[in-house]
C-alpha cells in the first residue's frame, strides 16, 4: 500500500495506531496538501490532511512535531487539532486525521470579502472574544501559533463561535516551525528578519485579526501603501521596516483612503475610545518597531468585554451602537446619546471595566463572578421614567450599600434601583459602584 | 444594522493572463480541450477568490494566430464575469507568437495597461500555450518582454502540445520545470487545468506556505516547487478505445 502524493477514492491508509481509514471524498486543497474525507470501518468519518511531502526539508522532523502536538492535546475545544498520524513510511507522503468541519461555520476570509456577514453586533464581538480566549488557552498551554492569519479561522455568523484550523505549525515556546506566515499578518520584527515567530509575534497578529474583524480593513494599509506593484520589497517596507498605523496618533500620513479603505473610514468612528486606544497602542511605532506595549490576551479580553456590555440601541432610531460609559456617543444618523452614568467595576489586568447605565445594557457572569463567561446573562438594566433598575438574573444574591451606609440584599429576580453612589457587592470581591456623568 | 454593513476589504489584484495559440493546427480535439479546460478552471478561480482576502484573481485571455487578440477585451475581467460571458475560441491561422509577446509587453504596465489598480497588484501569472513553431519574429519581442518589470516577477508557465517548440517556451518561462508537454488532447485538458490552478494558487496566496525557495520574488520557481510537490504533471491517461485509431 504505497502512499502516493494524491490519494484515490476507496484507497486505504494505515494510521500510526494500526487502524485503517478509507478515502471517500476530497474536501479541499491548499498549498501544503489535500484534505480528504475518510471513514473508519465503524462508519465514523474524519478529515485526513495529506501533505505534499516534498515541501518539507525534514519530513520526519515535522512528523515527530505533529506527534508531540497530538500527545499534548488541543488547547481548547475551539481548535480542530490533529488526532492521529498516518503510519510513517520512509520517503512517502503522510498526514493526520482530525474532525470534519461542522456545518454553519464560514472562513474568516469570506467575512473579509463580504461574502458572509455577522447576524448581530453581539455575534461579531463574541467572535473577537472567542478568538482571544482560544489564543489565551494556546499560549497558556505553552504553544505559539506562528502563522496566525485570516485563513486559520472559521466563524459562525449567528453566534460568533470560532473554530481554528491549520494548527500544524503550532509549536512549543522557543521552538520554530520554519513557517514565517503571511506578510500582512506577520509581526514587523519577523518581516524584518530580526526575530522568529513567538508568543509576542502572535500577539501582534492577534491585534491585526481583531482590527480586521471589527473595523474591516488592514491596520497598516492606507495612503502610503498604495503603490502599483506589491512585490516582497514593498511588503518588507510596509509591514516590516516602515510600518505605520492608519490611525497613528502622531502621524496621519498613512490615513485610510475614502472609497478604498472604506470600512475603516466608515466604522472606526463608531467604536468607543477604549477600543481606539487599544488599537493605537497595539500599532504604535513603539510596538511596531520596538516590540513594546503589545496587549496581552487578558487585556484584550477585558477590553472586548467592555465593548460587549456597551452594546445598546439608539432610543431614536433603534440602531445598535457601542455606547461610551462616560461621554456622548453618536449613532450613524447623528443622534447624540449619553448615559446618566455607569457601573464602575474594579479594574482587571489594569483595564477599566464599566457598563453604561442605559436601557437593556447587559452584565454577564464575567462581571458578577469574575469568570470569563461572556455569554451567561447575569443582570439587565431597565428604565422607568426618572430611574434605572438592575435586575438580578444571576443565581446569587447581591449585597447593596448606599452612600448613607444603609444596606440591603437583592435576591435573584429582584430589581435594584441604581442610585448615585450605590455599591453593589456581587460576591467574591466583584464590586461595582454607580457613578454619575 | 449599520455596524455590520461592511464592504469587501481592500484586495490587491493578481492577474492571471493566458496566451493561447489558436493556429490552424490546433483545430479539432486540441482546441476543444483548451476550451473545456478554461471553462473548468474558472469555477476554481472563483472559489480561490472567495477564500482569499489578500489578493483577487482577475483574468485576461489572448488568442494568437495571424495576430494577437485579447478575447477578454482591454481590461482584466473577474472569473465570474468571464464564466458567464465565455465563448469558445476557434483555431485558424498562423502562430504569431512574436505579436503575442509584443502585445503582452504593452499590457504589462501600471500606467496604461492591465496592471492599473488603486490598491496595487501582485506578480501576475503568465500562461503560454502553443502547438507549433512561431511564424513571426518572436525573438526580438521576447527580448523586449524580458525587460518588463512585471514579466520579471511573474509566475511564468507554459504548455507545449504536439509539434510545439519547447525551447521557445522554456525561453519564455526562464525555468524548464514550468514547461510541460503532451501530445494527447485528453491530457492537454488536464494539464492546462493543473498548471493554471497551481500557478494561480501560488501567485494569489504568495509565499505563505512552507517553501524552500530562497528568493520569494521568483514566483516562477515557486510554481516549479508547487508542481513538483504535487508529483509533477498529471499522469497520462490511456487514449479512448478505438480500434481504427492509427498510432
Ligand atoms: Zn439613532
Amino acid at each position: 500500500m504505497a502512499n502516493s502524493v494524491r490519494l484515490k477514492k476507496f484507497q486505504q491508509v494505515e494510521l500510526a495506531d494500526g487502524r485503517t481509514v478509507t478515502v471517500t471524498d476530497k474536501l479541499g486543497e491548499g498549498g501544503q496538501g489535500v484534505v480528504y474525507r475518510v471513514k473508519f470501518d465503524t462508519g465514523e468519518e474524519k478529515a485526513l490532511k495529506w501533505y505534499f511531502i516534498s515541501y518539507f526539508k525534514e519530513p520526519k522532523k515535522f512528523y515527530n512535531h505533529l506527534a508531540e502536538n497530538i500527545k499534548a492535546g488541543a488547547p481548547s475545544a475551539a481548535f480542530i487539532w490533529p488526532e492521529q498520524l498516518t503510519k510513517w513510511i520512509d520517503g512517502e507522503s503522510f498526514g493526520y486525521i482530525m474532525d470534519i468541519f461542522p456545518a454553519g461555520y464560514e472562513s474568516f476570509s469570506k467575512f473579509l470579502n463580504a461574502k458572509v456577514n455577522f447576524k448581530s453586533v453581539k455575534a461579531m464581538v463574541n467572535a473577537a472574544l472567542n478568538i482571544v480566549s482560544a489564543f489565551k488557552s494556546l499560549h497558556n498551554k505553552g504553544y505559539n501559533y506562528q502563522d496566525l492569519n485570516d485563513g486559520n479561522f472559521s466563524i459562525n455568523p449567528a453566534t460568533g463561535k470560532v473554530l481554528i484550523c491549520d494548527n500544524d505549525n503550532v509549536v512549543g515556546h522557543g521552538q520554530y516551525s520554519g513557517v514565517l506566515g503571511k506578510a500582512r499578518y506577520m509581526a514587523p520584527e519577523v518581516v524584518r528578519g530580526d526575530k522568529q515567530p513567538d508568543k509576542n509575534t502572535d500577539r501582534y497578529s492577534l491585534a491585526v485579526i481583531l482590527f480586521m474583524l471589527l473595523i474591516g480593513d488592514h491596520p497598516l494599509e492606507g495612503m502610503k501603501t498604495n503603490v502599483p506593484a506589491l512585490t516582497n520589497k514593498y511588503d518588507k517596507r510596509f509591514f516590516g521596516t516602515q510600518p505605520l498605523f492608519i490611525y497613528d496618533k502622531d502621524n496621519d500620513s498613512n490615513a485610510p483612503v475614502p472609497g478604498l479603505h472604506q470600512n475603516a473610514v466608515t466604522f472606526w468612528k463608531y467604536f468607543p475610545s477604549f477600543i481606539k486606544d487599544a488599537f493605537q497602542q497595539s500599532f504604535s511605532q513603539d510596538s511596531l518597531l520596538n516590540i513594546r506595549g503589545r496587549l496581552l490576551e487578558q487585556d484584550w479580553f477585558n477590553i472586548l468585554m467592555r465593548l460587549k456590555s456597551s452594546i445598546v440601541r439608539c432610543p431614536q432610531c433603534g440602531e445598535e451602537i457601542f455606547l461610551e460609559s462616560d461621554r456622548e456617543t453618536g449613532c450613524s444618523k447623528a443622534h447624540k446619546i449619553k448615559p446618566v452614568g455607569y457601573l464602575n467595576f474594579t479594574k482587571r489586568s489594569n483595564q477599566a471595566v464599566t457598563v453604561p447605565i442605559f436601557k437593556d445594557a447587559v452584565l454577564y457572569d464575567y462581571h458578577v463572578s469574575g469568570s470569563e463567561d461572556f455569554e451567561t446573562v447575569a443582570a439587565v438594566i431597565h428604565e422607568k421614567p426618572g430611574k434605572f433598575g438592575l435586575e438580578n438574573k444571576s443565581s446569587k444574591s447581591w449585597f447593596v450599600t448606599a452612600p448613607s451606609g444603609q444596606s440591603a440584599t437583592k435576591q435573584p429576580g429582584e430589581i435594584l434601583v441604581l442610585g448615585l453612589g450605590t455599591k453593589i457587592d456581587f460576591g467574591n470581591n466583584n464590586i461595582a459602584t454607580v457613578v454619575a456623568n | 444594522m449599520v455596524m455590520l454593513d461592511k464592504v469587501q476589504t481592500v484586495r490587491r489584484m493578481c492577474p492571471v493572463i493566458f496566451l493561447l495559440d489558436t493556429s490552424g493546427s490546433m483545430e479539432g480535439a486540441p482546441i476543444g480541450a483548451v476550451n473545456s479546460a478554461i471553462e473548468g478552471v474558472l469555477p476554481e478561480l472563483i472559489s480561490m477568490n472567495d477564500s482569499n482576502a489578500d489578493n483577487e484573481i482577475k483574468v485576461a485571455i489572448m488568442s494568437f494566430d495571424y495576430g494577437a487578440n485579447w478575447i477578454t477585451g482591454d481590461e482584466l475581467v473577474s472569473p465570474e464575469d468571464l464564466k458567464s460571458s465565455w465563448k469558445d475560441v476557434y483555431a485558424n491561422g498562423l502562430t504569431a507568437m512574436g505579436a503575442a509577446f509584443k502585445e503582452l509587453n504593452q499590457k504589462l504596465s501600471a500606467s496604461h495597461g492591465f496592471m492599473q489598480r488603486a490598491s496595487g497588484s501582485v506578480a501576475p501569472v503568465l500562461f503560454l500555450l502553443s502547438d507549433g513553431e512561431p511564424t513571426d519574429d518572436y525573438q526580438s519581442n521576447l527580448n523586449t518582454l524580458k525587460q518588463n518589470a512585471w514579466y520579471k516577477v511573474a509566475a511564468r508557465v507554459a504548455i507545449g502540445y504536439g509539434e510545439s517548440n519547447d525551447d521557445v517556451l522554456r525561453e519564455f518561462t526562464g525555468n524548464k520545470e514550468t514547461v510541460l508537454h503532451t501530445d494527447n488532447p485528453e491530457d492537454l485538458k488536464k494539464m492546462i487545468r493543473f498548471v493554471a490552478i497551481t500557478s494561480s494558487r501560488v501567485a494569489s496566496t504568495g509565499s505563505s506556505a512552507v517553501t524552500p525557495n530562497n528568493n520569494p520574488d521568483d514566483n516562477t520557481q515557486n510554481v516549479a516547487i508547487a508542481i513538483q510537490a504535487q508529483g509533477g504533471a498529471p499522469t497520462p491517461t490511456l487514449a479512448p478505445a478505438d480500434p481504427d485509431d492509427p498510432f
